[in-house]
């Protein structure tokens, strides 16, 4: 696509380069699929170091890679959780993939209905397309892997993950289809995959959620298209069959294998319930799954609406009275007029593309395409009724019969979408999943329709990010000890901070243990070291180091032991070693090292007599050591410096002089900026000429 | 100043009475759980009558009589009416539960505590939660967060948790900590240090059942039905029979068995068919089944489902296993049967469950078992002869008198409002809906034609003998013509809806046919008690099938869970004294364990403030991730911003100083292929120390026990000679750490 166009550093892979500290808030969108497009639907969103991927989709017009959404564009080992919002291709069959064939190593959320139906389409699919296409992106085993790695969640249940909160509502749109609600640190981002805030047969509608997002990235497949009433499509549909059939004629519906072909064959069975004169005229379903996933639409009767859990107390809504099952074209005995319901939907290959291929000449027959069809399948191809058709083996048909396209996906139309939007208020709205004038027609309708809210429309195409900031408040809970007085300003505060997810509390140390379930440890450390000297000797040469060396006598063991500086202590294990032990912590590690390093000295020099007087007589030497060194260091600085009366220092700068008094460190001078910069000077080189005071402050 | 927290027993402490307990959150007032005994006996109730109007929502745990029970009772005699919450299965299950109580009641005495309607009606005010749904209560309750959480118990039963300001009060009575194979274990060992636990000490004197229970369950049975003998297993109505039935399937299946198993109660089968759509709350094993197979584990194969014992008597001799309801064998199927059984000394009763205080079935499980024990059997018997006639007589007087009462009272009404009032019309649909209420139909042999037309359609006052209703409709005009109503035109959208009306729910939910027939039986009956001794030759035998957390798996799971505040209810007055010790011990230095109706303050005496963490501090902060959390040591001063929070800026002048902490927890199993892993020689050396290259070791002293109460920091010893590896080895445990 346009946006590959070769500009690498836009990419979101994460470099070697160490993160910027202000990324935190910096939240970025990216449609790596159904941007500007229906099918392969994927957007990614990271938020502070946290990244959430939603649905993982294909494209159903394509094949092999190419059907796969832009999965290069990002680095899939970083994401942290992936939700899947239902089991449509072009929402969940690249994910045995992503599992399977990339880094990504997060986890996987859907719901129940979901995952079990999830396993019965794919599986159907990669079944379906062995018969055209070639290069598999997965087979039947990876599905069954990627089964393992999926977790489940139940509508409402909130779900945490490395401090992303997420939970999901029903959506409406098929069994088990959920809208996803992130919270990351405060922000949220409702994704509402495909919704329909209209109840039908079976599904409750979309909920609107009880917090308004400050993100929705929202479908826009019907752009400003509004649907019509319900009842008016049943009866167009219902018509339609009833005057084909009447006629003589077949039907054939194409339908996804799963979903709406739910919705449609209640309509159906209710219809011919209602029609005696019909009983004679056989409905098929023609795919495998039927039997397979009626379990599933019997189980999960909580994910539907209460009508259906009212007629599930009497019968099971799912158990057809007039339709049958038909594994195969072979099985399909065609003499009469019939009504067929087939996969896929788009009309792409499989069985229900061999009966549009037998009978699209005759024009007596009818297919009746009841949802959206993707651009690129035959099914958008034939709507627009085309003179002739190309089949599968390349040659060209007449194509007679009769083309209705009456929507049944459960779609939200600009009614509902506007309403939704206006009810939930988000201050920024992110279009996806639509062809990109339906879009954008869409975004316009919907700019001056939310003009007076200041709401932020956004359309991007597939990889191209969408950055928004956010500046969020980070609060901490002190707690314990530490807030036993509240503060008041200007006081100090200190203590341990502790993160969880995105939670912090500040508490003293000792309190560590209450409140979380990290704690404190102490760490002792014992050492032994080969001395053979006089135990007398290390005391003497540590006080020359140490202020405080204590000796006493072990108590269990009568040896002679002492203490450094109130730290480390040592002890005279035996005639070849001694020990030496403390607690762990900088300061004490540091003694000990030293206290390592003298005792091996003394090991080492012990025939040597140490010269007292040396170091007595070292201490004029030093003095004017370090004279010497204060004037050099003065003189690299500022460079004329001489030596003025009383010992004072001349220092000459731009025609500026300034006195430097070396004994008190009193400068006069004109310039107040030289004063201040000799002081400055002068007070940093005396703390690095003079020596350190024993104890720390 | 922590949030303000308050618990009273309602019912429930030192005994294994019905669970009912007050508990007050900054004054919204939440009951948690409303029991009821098997007797039904309204004294219990009594400190319940005194607080239900204060009561803001009520909040139920499982889906047993001893959990929800007295609800129906509290909501029609008491006012109770604050918004209930429970899980789906909590609520349906109970509903069912109820059903089968109120039945087998019925059944043999004249059951007048509550009726169907009063259950049904007591059960519509239920907000089902799904569980970790953290539902945000408003109004009163404003800033409050209730979340259910899987107790591992029954079926959807659960643990509460309530949140304000960052507090939990947890609510976790019940719990099962091992998986079984319908549900997984409880999920309240990831909560940790909430404010206040409330638990019971039901099971904190028993032990884990013997290993070997299992077989002694299977060997029992199937030696039983070798012999040709019936196996009675009194169990509840919908609860931890599912866990049996899935057992006895397992085994029948492995063991190719063929001996019939029944079911019965008196919605076995809805029960049964509602299970059946409940498997997202299950245990794994269930779900990923379904999920790879779709083989729902409740499809049963070898357990036949019955609703009367009339099936059951029909059903073809030889042995059998019968799972029947009531566990207490205080009424229902299970009652009956055993005392068919009881003297056959083939028979086998095995109790699966503790029977509830002064039951028969707790009678029977003593050691060693009565060999005798007196019952009452009764039945409900039709009327006939003369008693049937002076029924009729009463019936059709109280009928006179309703009727007249009632056209008085319309007749008033009629004088209120003239002409064509809707009155009328509403009193139609008043009566169709209550036909089906027994007492109100009236008998065709008995009324006079007066009373029919009475009863479908009030006559006007005005008019002198009974007529259909006429409408006169006047039509109003105004300016424009004749006023319409435009929703008269709007085409009706909804009538799949209605007719979904109509399948159904008057009952809100199914019930099975024969319980309906039962129930709408308008033949007058009496109930026909007579006392009998049984004596009992059967063999006995309880197996603890409870599925409630053993004594020893409590303790754990409170040392784990360690509350700031612990409150004990519900278990024999020795079994909360004993887990109170041990916990004032091992757990927490705050244990209470309240008396009915005394109320005791358990807020939290938490110091805590909020703070803004200021940009400016935050971007110098280096966090160290240490398992979960991540950590680091902040100095700040106290500023305010421009609304008045506090919030932490960097500090100006240099840092005071302090003692250097290390933070981290040890643990030495992971430790040890951590340094392998850094090519360090490691192994264990006796005493749990880890030895590590050739000379050095690290071992952990003074081993912290308990990480509640007053226990310090851990303590570790690193040790060896002066080396290289030395430094190296103890670079590695620094960083385990984070050190400041």
């Amino acid at each position: 696509m346009a946006s590959m166009g070769g500009q690498p550093p836009s990419s979101l892979k994460r470099r070697d380069a160490p993160p910027v500290s202000k990324e935190g808030d910096q939240l970025i969108i990216t449609p790596l699929g159904a941007g500007n497009e229906v099918g392969r639907s994927c957007v990614y969103m990271s938020y502070k170091g946290k990244t959430v991927l939603f649905d993982c989709g294909i494209h159903p017009a394509y094949s092999g890679m190419s059907a796969l959404p832009y999965f290069d564009e990002i680095d899939p080992s970083i994401i942290d959780v992936l939700l899947i919002t239902h089991f449509h291709l072009d929402h969940a069959a690249s994910l045995p993939y992503f599992l399977e064939k990339t880094t990504f190593k997060g986890r996987v959320f859907m719901t129940h209905a979901t995952k079990a139906i999830y396993k019965l389409i794919l599986t159907d699919y990669v079944k379906v397309s062995k018969v055209s296409v070639e290069d598999m992106l997965y087979d039947e085993q990876d599905i069954n892997r990627s089964m393992d790695k999926i977790e489940v969640l139940d509508f409402h249940q909130t779900v945490e993950v490395n401090g992303i909160k997420f939970w999901c509502y029903t959506a409406g749109h098929v069994l088990g289809a959920a809208m996803f609600m992130v919270d990351i640190a405060g922000v949220r981002v409702l994704y509402t995959g495909d919704y329909s805030r209209e109840e039908d047969r079976h599904l409750r509608s979309a909920e609107l959620p009880q917090f308004s997002p400050d993100i929705c990235i929202i479908e826009s497949t019907y752009g400003v298209q509004l649907h019509q009433p319900r009842h008016i499509r049943e009866k167009r549909f219902t018509d339609v069959i009833h005057t084909t059939i009447s006629q003589g004629g077949r039907v054939l519906i194409p339908a996804f294998a799963l979903g709406r072909a739910q919705e449609l064959l209640l309509i159906l069975d209710e219809y011919w319930s209602n029609h005696p004169e019909l009983h004679n005229i056989p409905i098929y379903y023609a795919s495998p799954l039927a039997k397979k996933c009626m379990t599933v639409y019997q189980t999960y009767i909580l994910s539907m609406n209460e009508r259906i859990r009212n007629q599930f107390a009497n019968s099971n809504p799912f158990k057809f009275k007039h339709i049958s099952p038909l594994n195969s074209i072979e099985d399909f005995n065609d003499v009469g007029p019939s009504v067929v319901m087939a996969s896929p939907g788009g009309l792409q290959s499989g069985l229900s593309r061999q009966l549009f291929e037998s009978w699209c000449s005759d024009k007596k027959n009818a297919c009746v395409i009841p949802g959206y069809v993707v651009v690129g399948t035959l099914a958008k191809t034939i709507i627009s009724e085309p003179k002739e058709v190309t089949l599968m083996n390349g040659l060209i048909a007449p194509l007679n019969m009769q083309v209705h396209y009456i929507s049944f996906s459960a779609h939200a139309d600009y009614a509902q979408t506007s309403t939704f939007l206006k009810e939930l208020m988000p201050p920024n709205i992110i279009l996806v999943h639509g062809e990109s004038h339906e879009m954008g027609r869409l975004k316009t309708k919907l700019t001056t329709e939310l003009a007076d809210c200041n709401t932020n429309i956004i359309t991007p195409k597939n990889c191209q990010s969408v950055e928004m900031y956010f500046n969020s408040e980070k609060m901490a809970k002190t707690i314990g000890r530490l807030a036993e007085k509240t503060p008041e300003v200007g006081e100090t505060v200190s203590g341990i901070l502790v993160k969880k997810g995105f939670t912090y509390q500040i508490m003293a140390p000792d309190d560590l243990h209450i409140f979380s379930q990290l704690s404190a440890a102490n760490i002792t450390q014992r050492i032994t070291i080969p001395y053979s000297g006089a135990f007398g000797v290390i005391k003497y040469r540590l006080e020359q180091i140490y202020e405080s060396v204590e000796s006493s006598t072990d108590e269990e063991s009568g040896v002679p032991t002492m203490r450094v500086d109130d730290r480390v202590t040592l002890k005279q294990d035996s005639e070849k070693h001694i020990s030496m032990h403390w607690t762990s912590d900088p300061i004490s590690d540091m003694v000990s090292d030293s206290v390592v390093a003298l005792v091996l000295n003394i090991s080492r020099e012990m025939p040597k007599v140490v010269v007292e007087s040396e170091a007595m007589k070292s201490e004029e030497e030093s003095g004017r050591k370090a004279e010497k060194v204060i004037h050099a260091l003065l003189v690299s600085l500022f460079g004329d410096v001489k030596l003025g009366e009383n010992g004072k220092l001349v220092i000459r700068v731009d025609g500026n002089v300034a006195h430097l008094d070396k004994q008190s460190g009193d400068v006069e001078s004109e310039n107040e900026g030289l004063k201040e910069r000799v002081r400055t000077a002068y007070r940093r080189i005396q703390s690095a000429v003079k020596p350190i005071p024993l104890i720390a402050a | 100043m922590g949030t303000s927290v308050q618990v009273t027993p309602i019912c429930g402490v030192f005994n294994e009475n019905p669970l009912s307990y007050l508990v007050s959150i900054d004054g919204f007032n939440f009951l948690i759980d409303c029991g009821w005994n098997d007797h039904f006996d309204p004294s219990l109730l009594q400190p319940l009558s005194k607080v239900a109007s204060t009561i803001d929502a009520v909040l139920l745990s499982h889906s047993d009589t001893l959990h929800l029970g007295a609800l129906p009772y509290a909501v029609k005699q008491f006012g109770l009416n604050a918004p209930v919450f429970s899980t789906e299965p909590v609520h349906r299950m109970g509903l069912l539960t109820m059903y089968d109580q109120f039945l087998s009641r019925r059944q043999v005495s004249e059951f007048e505590l509550f009726t169907l309607d009063d259950i049904d009606s007591a059960f519509q005010n239920v907000t089902r939660l799904t569980y970790s749904q953290n539902h945000h209560l408003s109004g009163k309750g404003e800033g409050i967060v209730i979340a259910p959480h899987m107790a591992g118990h029954l079926l959807g039963g659960t643990v509460w948790k309530i949140t304000k300001d960052g507090e939990d009060v947890i609510y976790a009575v019940d719990y099962n900590r091992r998986k079984e194979k319908h549900l997984n274990g409880t999920v309240l060992e990831s909560f940790v240090r909430p404010a206040v636990l409330i638990t019971d000490a039901y099971n904190a004197l028993n032990n884990q059942p013997p290993r070997q229970q299992r077989e002694i369950f299977q060997d029992s049975i199937s030696k039983t039905l070798k012999s040709g003998g019936n196996v009675l297993l009194p169990v509840d109505t919908a609860g931890r029979v599912l866990e049996l039935i899935l057992i006895l399937e397992d085994y029948w299946a492995e063991h190719s068995l063929n001996y019939p198993i029944y079911f019965l109660t008196y919605v076995s089968s809805s029960t049964v068919d509602y299970v059946k759509s409940f498997l997202e709350w299950m245990g794994d094993s269930i779900t990923k089944s379904f999920e790879t197979s779709r083989d729902n584990a409740f499809l049963l194969k070898h357990v036949t489902l019955l609703i009367n014992k009339s099936e059951l008597d029909n059903a073809p001799d030889g042995p059998k296993v019968v799972l029947a309801s009531m566990a207490s064998l205080e009424a229902g199927f299970s009652h009956d049967i055993f005392v068919e059984w009881a003297s056959e000394v083939k028979n086998l009763v095995l109790f699966t469950e503790r029977g509830q205080y002064g039951t028969l079935a707790r009678m029977l499980q003593a050691d060693p078992p009565p060999k005798a024990v007196k019952v009452t059997m009764s039945r409900r018997v039709p009327l006939a002869g003369e008693e049937l006639i002076a029924y009729e007589e009463e019936q059709n007087r109280l009928k006179k008198e309703e009727a007249l009462k009632a056209s008085l009272i319309k007749e008033e009404e009629s004088k209120a409002s003239h002409g064509p009032d809707n009155d009328l019309n509403d009193s139609m649909i008043i009566d169709t809906n209550n036909s089906h209420a027994p007492l109100d139909v009236v008998d065709p042999h008995g009324g006079g034609f007066r009373d029919i037309f009475i009863d479908g359609f009030v006559p006007p006052s005005i008019s002198v003998a009974p007529m259909f209703p006429f409408y006169d409709t006047t039509s109003e005009w105004d300016d424009f013509g004749e006023v319409i109503n435009p929703d008269d035109y709007v085409i009706k959208d909804e009538d799949m809806d209605q007719a979904a009306m109509n399948f159904g729910g008057n009952m809100d939910g199914k019930l099975d046919e024969g319980a309906a027939n039962l129930m709408l039986d308008t033949k007058p009956s009496k109930v026909v008690s007579n006392e009998l001794t049984v004596q009992v030759k059967c063999s006995l035998i309880y197996l603890d099938y409870e599925g409630r957390a053993d004594g020893r798996s409590i303790k754990t799971i409170l040392a784990h869970v360690a509350p700031l505040k612990l409150v004990l209810v519900h278990g024999s007055a020795e079994a909360t004294e004993h887990l109170k010790q041990h916990c004032l011990k091992h757990v927490c230095p705050y244990v209470y364990t309240p008396q009915i109706e005394e109320t005791i303050d358990v807020t939290s005496d938490l110091c805590a403030y909020k703070v803004q963490l200021s940009e400016k501090l935050m971007s110098n902060v280096l966090f160290k991730k240490l398992g979960d959390y991540e950590i680091a040591w902040v100095d700040a001063e106290v500023g305010k911003t421009e609304n008045g929070m506090l919030s932490l800026l960097p500090i100006s002048t240099s840092a005071p100083h302090h003692k250097s902490v290390l933070v981290g927890d040890l643990k030495m199993a992971d430790f040890k292929p951590f340094l392998s892993s850094q090519g360090i020689q490691v192994e264990f050396a006796g005493g749990g120390a880890l030895r590590c290259g050739e000379y050095v070791t690290i071992r952990k002293v003074g081993q912290a026990g308990q990480k509640g109460g007053g226990s310090g920091p851990q303590q570790i010893v690193i040790e060896g000679p002066l080396c290289d590896d030395y430094y190296k080895i103890r670079d590695y445990l620094y960083s385990q750490f984070y050190l400041q």
